[in-house]
């Protein structure tokens, strides 16, 4: 009955167990160059992505006929399931994007192409540095940087902000401490944007928590935009240098107590119960004018561009005693080390690698690229649009940043301490006692 | 050797879905793997590990559980709605239609609906009801919501078994019962429900079976939270395998589950034969 789903990830375990057995990897078709055509696979998660390589490979199918690139579009919930099946059962695409929590253990497996081999050390010149540190592992290059994500900064609501009396100017330079005390914007302007149904604000009094219509900023267990951020502004870490958790560091201990604050003490961010499950919950109530300000990152400028129904701007990440400290996350295309033509897929990593190749993401507006030179097609994009994305990059920009979560167990470590950090963010479970579990949970996965 | 040579085609499909893969996930379970790095022998220790893990433990209690919840519930429901079914009013047709379609649908595609149905913010059942009850995050109510959410897609499946279990059975039993002085409640017991059983029997089996492997509804609705209270078995191999990248505990996890269907299945079929005697040919 209502296995299908078990059944298929079953079978797909086994396909690749045959695989493994000796069915040997590839299709093998068809020969490099030469005289015969090769088509070479490409696989991403985002759409809008995939339109833009779209127009790149049929430029690239121009000047090179022999060679056609097929893109397939696999959905972000099940990608790094299905790629590493795939992998495993030697049906992956020729080229895939992967990113920095999950390409180490693909690396070290001996799966992906050495880019600095492929492509010469010296092609990496031309990509953004930042993108190309996260990929380096064991002294080499495991893809060829496709997109640099910017940092994080905060949508707001232009409408939201003048009903409740406030300007561009109050949050502008938003600022918070530990325990909401000294030096901190953020909560009090948080408060006069969150509204129960009588239209009472949180700082007033007779304000219902229980039956809130509008919050004001939108905290919650999202580890890119909401709490990398604010450890890495408090001067807190995530991972050691030796990829272990940290989430019992006081800084961290501290960041992580204010964002729960902000969600179960103060009532000016929506419920955990609502959030923990959805990633999508605030930026459908952003996105619906139930959120005043969302924090969140250039990901998401795209949806937010094309779905606010509203006047919106962006303003700067609030910055934490330890100032305004975002992550910077880049995507890379790999190249499958078994792939069956090789020389085929190089030519198009090539492709993708320069500047003519990598702009097409850009011009369309879906992702900043990676290829420094072909940056300003992004900008450009926007700019056409009347939105200024300097806040996204101000941030990184000579400013120190918290890395990305890496690790080639990261996936098991996060699937050992979400759970735990659900119950932190609930209120069920008390923030050092949470923090101390899924440090040890997350830890002991790490190790394998 | 002509009868073996004609059940080749059949063969070939049973050795190479069903017994190859069985072998396989055996000899998985004493390997390392996380599907890029090569294999390498481990000997007992997926075993000790998954038997010792409080986790897998867990797992057990939570799927049983939920077949506790779920069998006697839909099991009942079905039949209900089945003899209802079977009283042939006008409307009945469409009536037997809709109670399947929810079993038609694709499950996580319910999924969606229902978590949105279940959702504390602008949820439609909170919504129904006036309140801002976090169904699916509770401990207390994620595993019975999950369970009522089964029940709802399976009920019609079990129908559709009752209804044609009760065509079969002849009207002039029936009415030589009804002859014979009894009431309608009592032919419903005493002839209707003993002449069922062969139709009970397949439905408990493959309701059991399928209650044990539940997968989607936890996928879509709660992904074992919380606090791990609808962590069930398939959902815990699924994540150990394809989350976590631990290809040989799952294997063991996998073995454990299929030799726990087997002895409920052959316990199943020993209460069962000794009960099923009607000869109504």
């Amino acid at each position: 009955m209502k296995r299908s789903r078990f059944l298929l990830a079953v079978s797909v375990l086994t396909v690749g167990v045959l695989a493994l057995a000796g069915c040997s990897a590839g299709g093998g078709d068809d020969d490099d160059g030469g005289g015969g055509s090769t088509t070479v696979t490409f696989r991403t998660w985002d759409e809008n992505a995939a339109e833009a390589y779209k127009q790149s490979f049929a430029e690239f199918h121009e000047k090179n006929p022999t060679i056609t690139v097929k893109i397939d579009v696999v959905p972000w919930s099940d990608y790094f399931t299905s790629l590493r099946t795939d992998v495993a059962g030697g049906n992956a695409d020729d080229i895939f994007w992967i990113n920095n929590s999950s390409y180490g253990s693909y690396a070290s497996g001996g799966k992906l192409i050495d880019v600095d081999k492929a492509l010469g050390a010296g092609a990496k010149k031309a990509w953004a540095p930042s993108v190309v540190a996260q990929f380096t592992q064991d002294d080499a290059l495991w893809g060829v940087p496709q997109t640099s994500d910017g940092g994080i900064a905060v949508y707001y609501n232009k409408k939201l902000l003048a009903d409740a009396g406030l300007s561009e100017s109050d949050i502008s330079h938003l600022t918070w401490s530990p325990n909401a005390s000294g030096d901190d914007t953020l909560l009090p302007v948080s408060e006069k944007l969150t509204k129960d149904a009588a239209g009472t604000t949180a700082d007033e009094s007779g304000f219902d928590p229980s039956n809130i219509t509008q919050w004001g900023y939108s905290a919650a267990e999202d580890l890119q935009a909401i709490y990398l951020p604010f450890i890495g502004s408090n001067g807190g870490t995530f991972q050691k240098a030796d990829n272990s958790f940290t989430f019992t560091n006081p800084k961290t201990e501290q960041a992580f107590s204010y964002i729960v604050d902000l969600i179960n003490r103060y009532h000016v961010s929506p419920g955990a119960a609502d959030t923990n499950g959805n990633g999508d919950f605030t930026k459908d109530q952003f996105l619906q004018g139930k959120i005043a300000l969302f924090q969140s990152g250039l990901y998401n400028l795209a949806n937010v561009a094309g779905n606010a129904k509203f006047e919106w701007g962006v303003v700067p990440l609030p910055a934490g005693p330890a100032g305004a400290v975002s992550v910077t996350n880049g995507i890379v295309a790999a190249g499958n080390a078994h792939s069956a033509h090789l020389d085929a897929t190089k030519k198009v990593l090539k492709w993708i690698g320069s500047k003519e190749g990598n702009q097409f993401i850009g011009a369309t507006g879906a992702n900043l690229p990676a290829v420094t030179a072909a940056q300003q097609t992004y900008f450009d994009y926007w700019k056409g649009q009347g939105v200024d994305v300097s806040p996204f990059f101000d941030v990184i920009k000579d400013n120190p940043t918290i890395p990305a979560p890496t690790g080639a167990n990261f996936n098991a470590a996060g699937s050992a301490y979400k759970p735990i950090l659900d119950e932190v963010f609930l209120g069920r479970l008390p923030v050092d006692k949470g923090l101390a579990q899924a440090q040890a949970a997350a830890n002991k996965a790490m190790a394998g | 050797m002509t009868g073996y040579a004609l059940l080749t085609p059949s063969l070939i499909g049973i050795v190479v879905f069903l017994l190859v893969p069985i072998v396989v996930v055996i000899w998985l379970s004493f390997q390392k793997w996380d599907l890029l790095a090569p294999l390498t022998a481990v000997g007992l220790d997926n075993w000790t590990n998954v038997l010792t893990d409080a986790a897998f433990g867990n797992s057990l209690l939570v799927t049983l559980a939920f077949v506790v919840l779920v069998i006697p519930v839909q099991t009942a429901l079905g039949l209900f709605v089945a003899v209802l079914l079977n009283r042939r009013l006008p409307g009945s047709g469409a009536f037997r239609v809709i109670y399947v379609v929810p079993w038609v649908c694709a499950p996580l595609a319910l999924g969606v609906v229902w978590n949105w149905i279940f959702a504390p913010t602008g949820g439609a059942l909170n919504a129904l009801l006036g309140t801002h009850v976090p169904w699916l995050s509770e401990p207390a109510l994620a595993l019975p919501a999950v369970a009522a959410v089964t029940i709802w897609s399976q009920v019609g499946y079990v129908t559709l078994f009752f209804v044609a279990g009760l065509a079969a059975i002849p009207e002039q039993i029936l009415e030589a019962a009804r002859v014979d002085g009894a009431g309608p409640t009592r032919v419903f017991w005493s002839v209707t429900v003993p002449l069922l059983r062969p139709t009970l029997f397949f439905v408990l089996v493959t309701s059991v079976i399928s209650s044990f492997q539940v997968f989607d509804t936890v996928y879509a609705l709660t992904k074992g939270g919380p606090q791990a209270r609808t962590d069930v078995i398939a959902y815990s191999i699924y994540r150990t395998a394809f989350t976590d990248f631990n290809l040989g505990q799952a294997s063991v996890m996998a073995i454990v589950l299929f030799a726990i269907l087997v002895v409920v299945t052959l316990g199943q079929q020993l209460y069962f034969r000794r009960r099923i005697t009607y000869d109504l040919s």
